[in-house]
């Protein structure tokens, strides 16, 4: 598949010999070896995947780039995966044997909060530099790190917007934002623990009513539970949290319940894909997302935002009627990270990788990255979208707000 | 003698295999793991006929145990597992080791005493339903305490770093675990050799027989799982210090995992025998760790089939095809009079 899409570039570069050389030069370019232990099996495998797709794009894409030049010698990175299959203790294990017995110098992370809070301890403890595109929660960046560096957006602020649009639409009903009655179900991880919560605070700085506040069950197959209490005590906005597995299960029992609340906002929506499975039941459902396609961040390597999106449809063509995930566009940024910071470091000694990394300032196409002391990204704002007619429009907040908010939802 | 030689050349090997191979200290130390929890699982499963799916419990609540402790020698609990804030807490060489070798201490005794309580209501069960009912604890645990924010709920508690060097740090588990394991051996072979080792199998031939011969089953039984429960517990403290991250439901109460991989190490060595879990344990991490490295994807496909051979062609282990095919080995005599005998 990759080998088609490099034909199809060559095609589209109008100098074919231009493009020779440069084919040539990549061939010659040595290799960085990067480890990444990734959730390909269990209930994260959904989105490991999707990261693992990301990184794998970057990967081609810079190659094709002419690769990461430090001095007059270019690199390529090359991944070795393993299989960490949700779990922890798994995951910590991988990441010793990827440093202790494969020499891994460099790091690019797990999928979750949770294997990221696993694999962190590790990385610290033997000075490995890690970019991780996929653990949000803020208790990963408040233990004093100095190797871990994260792309994206923490947690809190997913879903906090669906918070402030719901006491706004409070007061333009003339109502006070104490009346408005919440509803919180989460997975019992610390990602999803993280958003409740983000939210929990931002209910109680607007004096809101938390009128529901509960975890959802372990294999995050079956809420209806939770949902019957939903129709009994009808809040004014739903927050479900629970990865892909949780949201594809809310969005079809809510469906098949007939849940009528009128602001429902949940995460991972896209790498569910709930459009393509449930439809119109998906209509007018908030989704918070990292990054979105028609955002207009821009970079040298992967163009804007719009064009990483068809270049990685083109070169994964089992995402090409689905929206593209952002935990893909994310995993690709922080491949995109480490280039950037080898060719400042302008040496392989992970030491001054990692300094390199300290002060990264980029624009990407994914936004912009400039890392907190912690090792979080500050410099990237989370919007959110409401799926309107089975599009993805970006709703809040308002400087990027491309339409309007459909309020209240219609059930379908 | 041969076997005094033996014994002394398995134990030079178990003393400089991190040595030998530095950088594969963590999983060589998971083996021990392995070999301990498969051991004390056939002291009750083998030995005794109760098949218990709920030892990851006593894994589980040791980890916690030794956590606890560990962090309320220095911090309050509260603080260190809280889910927003929390922050950086720092532990000293003292203070750090000092939680290592009570918590384990506090670990093994609380598991013990866990495992007479419950074992007072879940030995009125036999057979499948003891199974199933010790699963049910191990699953009722896990749900628990992943609802119990004092201790992290399902974010689970980060313990300290090792605070030495690292490799120095990664053969301290080692031999950790490998001491616990051997010591658990010695004990089994010790225990095994007496008057309780006997009740214990009497148990497991026939049980209303034995107490009808005066033995008091209850009393062997809670002794005999209490003592599992004690060595399983302080395992699950050492693990916990060397994995540092652990939350309850996927690492601590891993029900699924390592609470079905030591029956299987167990049935794949031979059940109620010695050195059938430790051969089985051997066997089961070295194929694991195989086709979890070589046929990603198929690992869990490797693993069934696995299972499926043990259970068609092995039903007595492998230890128990080795006594059958060569009882010379296990200084057994075979009687072939009665053959010869039936031939003529």
């Amino acid at each position: 598949m990759m080998k088609l899409r490099g034909i199809g570039l060559g095609f589209a570069v109008t100098a074919a010999l231009v493009a020779m050389p440069m084919t040539a030069s990549a061939m010659e370019c040595e290799q960085i070896t990067l480890g990444s232990a990734i959730s390909l099996t269990g209930k994260y495998a959904t989105n490991g995947i999707h990261a693992k797709n990301g990184y794998e794009f970057a990967i081609q894409k810079i190659k094709e780039n002419g690769g990461i030049k430090i001095g007059d010698k270019c690199y390529n990175f090359n991944v070795i995966y393993y299989d960490d299959e949700s779990k922890g203790d798994r995951g910590a294990t991988l990441a010793e044997r990827l440093i202790s017995q494969d020499k891994v110098q460099y790091m690019l992370g797990p999928y979750s909060s949770g294997l990221t809070k696993a694999i962190a301890p590790v990385t610290e403890k033997y000075k490995i530099p890690m970019v991780e595109a996929e653990g949000a929660s803020r208790s990963l960046f408040n233990k004093g790190r100095k190797y871990l560096f994260a792309v994206l957006s923490t947690s809190e602020q997913y879903l906090a917007s669906a918070v402030t649009l719901a006491a706004e639409k409070a007061k333009e009903a003339g109502k006070e934002t104490s009346s408005v009655k919440v509803a919180v179900a989460v997975e019992n991880d610390p990602f999803s623990l993280d958003i409740r919560a983000g939210v929990l605070d931002d209910a109680k700085k607007y004096s809101m009513n938390v009128v529901i506040d509960e975890k959802l069950p372990r294999d995050l197959s079956d809420m209806s539970a939770i949902l019957t209490k939903v129709k009994l005590l009808k809040p004014d906005l739903l927050i479900v949290s629970g990865h892909s597995k949780g949201a594809a299960t809310a969005v079809r029992q809510i469906g098949e319940m007939k849940i009528d609340v009128p602001m429902i906002a949940i995460t991972h929506c896209e790498a569910a894909d709930v459009t393509g499975k449930f439809g119109d039941v998906a209509n007018d459902i908030l989704c918070s997302t990292q990054w979105a396609e028609t955002l207009s961040y821009e970079d040298p390597i992967f163009g804007t935002a719009a064009n990483y999106e068809k270049e990685f449809k083109a070169a994964f063509t089992e995402y090409s009627d689905k929206t593209v995930p952002y935990q893909t566009a994310q995993a690709s940024a922080a491949v995109y990270v480490f280039k950037d910071a080898f060719e400042r470091a302008k040496s392989l000694d992970k030491e001054k990788v990692r300094d390199a990394l300290a002060s990264t300032e980029l624009m990407t196409f994914y936004g912009k990255i400039k890392f907190a002391p912690e090792g979080n990204n500050i410099a990237k704002p989370m919007v959110l979208r409401q799926i309107q007619d089975g599009k993805y429009n970006v709703v809040a907040p308002s400087e990027f707000a491309s339409h309007k908010l459909n309020y209240p939802r219609m059930a379908k | 003698m041969n076997k005094t030689v033996l014994y002394t050349v398995l134990l030079i090997v178990a003393a400089i295999a991190p040595f030998l191979f530095p950088a594969y200290g963590t999983q060589l130390a998971t083996l021990w793991l392995m070999i301990i929890v498969a051991l004390t699982w056939d002291l009750t499963g083998g030995q005794m006929g109760y098949n218990s799916l709920g030892n990851i419990f006593f894994y589980g609540t040791g980890m916690y145990v030794a956590a606890i402790v560990t962090i309320s020698l220095v911090y309050n609990v509260a603080d260190y597992t809280d889910a927003a804030g929390g922050g950086t807490f720092k532990f000293t060489w003292a203070q750090y080791f000092a939680g290592m070798a009570l918590g384990s201490l506090a670990a093994g005794l609380f598991c013990a005493v866990c495992a007479v309580i419950i074992g007072f209501i879940t030995f009125g069960l036999r057979g499948p339903y003891f199974a199933i009912g010790t699963l049910g604890v191990a699953i009722a645990a896990g749900e628990l305490v992943s609802n119990w924010d004092w201790v992290g709920g399902g974010q689970g508690i980060a313990l300290p770093v090792y605070p030495g060097d690292l490799d120095q740090g990664k053969i301290v588990f080692y031999f950790l675990f490998a001491g616990l394991g051997i010591g658990i051996f010695l004990f089994l072979k010790w225990l095994y050799g007496t008057r309780f080792g006997l009740a214990m199998n009497a148990i497991r031939d026939d049980e209303d027989k034995a107490e009808g011969m005066g033995l008091h089953t209850l009393r062997y039984k809670l002794t005999a799982w209490a003592m599992a429960a004690f060595f399983v517990g302080i395992a699950g403290a050492i693990s916990a210090f060397q994995l540092i991250h652990f939350e309850p439901l996927e690492t601590a109460y891993q029900t699924i995992n390592l609470g079905i991989f030591m029956v299987v190490c167990v049935l794949l060595g031979g059940k109620g025998t010695l050195w059938g879990p430790v051969v089985g344990a051997i066997v089961f991490h070295v194929f694991k760790e195989v086709t979890w490295n070589y046929f990603l994807g198929w690992q869990w496909v490797a693993l069934g089939a696995l299972i499926v051979i043990t259970v068609v062609y092995f039903q007595e282990g492998l230890m128990g095809w080795l006594m059958r095919m060569r009882p010379e080995w296990f200084g057994l005599t075979v009687d072939e009079s009665g053959k010869v005998e039936a031939a003529e």
